[in-house]
């Protein structure tokens, strides 16, 4: 997976994420890492979800809406690593398809 | 203006209308209240609403360009209302007066309900907004498919 790399017409897209890097070098910027830190940050999500539901089921917050939007939260983001990994798995079909 | 922060603000607007829904409450079921720890008949509330400028993790980012525009709400306080209470006579009351008079909270239960219809509405206005700040984001995961 680190071997696909951003290339420069999406470079600004993606602001905060550094400048790509020539192929083969692990350290950050390449769409792997992108992407292990997108899956990283929705597992997060859900953890706070999980947390949530369980304050609200021992009562120490006894706010519905907050668990609610919490859960919701951790919907949206998880439905944006799918669609993510969708394009991910179109494009390395594509590739595979290159007749040799 | 990232899809959370409008979760956020709506999740303030929900949390101060469970807030005035409360109080609601408490002014209904002490309409006929006489005795309060403070001393007197039980003085209605209602809650002051105060507008905070949001602060999200792109707060400082967003700053320059939205400033002060964005805001989230929060109980600035709980006020008592000042109006006289309203005086019965009715010797017979342990609360009454040496002149036989007693205090009654003056409480409005039409006034009440009122706004307690209010402060649904709202929170179902405040519920809406974040139905539909959740759909434009499904919507936009959309475009990908």
């Amino acid at each position: 997976m680190n071997n696909i790399e951003i290339q420069n017409g999406t470079g600004p897209l993606l602001g905060p994420v550094k400048a790509p890097q020539p192929a083969g070098s692990s350290e950050g910027g390449s769409f792997g890492d992108m992407f292990k830190n997108a899956i990283n940050s929705v597992n997060r999500q859900q953890r706070v979800a999980d947390q949530a539901i369980e304050d609200l089921a021992t009562g120490r917050n006894a706010d519905i809406h907050r668990t609610m939007i919490e859960m919701e939260k951790a919907d949206v983001s998880f439905q944006l690593v799918m669609q993510v990994r969708n394009k991910l798995i179109t494009a390395y079909e594509e590739i595979m398809r290159i007749q040799v | 203006m990232d899809f959370f922060s409008s979760l956020k603000i709506s999740s303030s607007g929900l949390s101060a209308q469970r807030l005035k829904m409360n109080l609601i409450s408490s002014n209904l079921a002490n309409v006929n209240t006489t005795r309060t720890p403070q001393g007197g008949p039980y003085q209605r509330k209602e809650v002051v609403l105060k507008a905070e400028p949001v602060k999200s993790e792109f707060y400082d980012a967003l700053q320059s360009r939205l400033k002060g525009r964005i805001s989230e709400v929060e109980v600035a306080d709980i006020n008592e209302d000042s109006r006289p209470p309203v005086v019965k006579f009715d010797p017979n009351h342990p609360d009454a007066d040496e002149k036989g008079y007693v205090s009654f909270p003056n409480i409005n239960v039409i006034e009440e309900m009122v706004d307690m219809m209010t402060a649904s509405r709202s929170y179902e206005a405040n519920v809406t907004a974040i139905t539909t700040a959740k759909n434009m984001a499904a919507k936009a995961l959309e475009i990908g498919r």
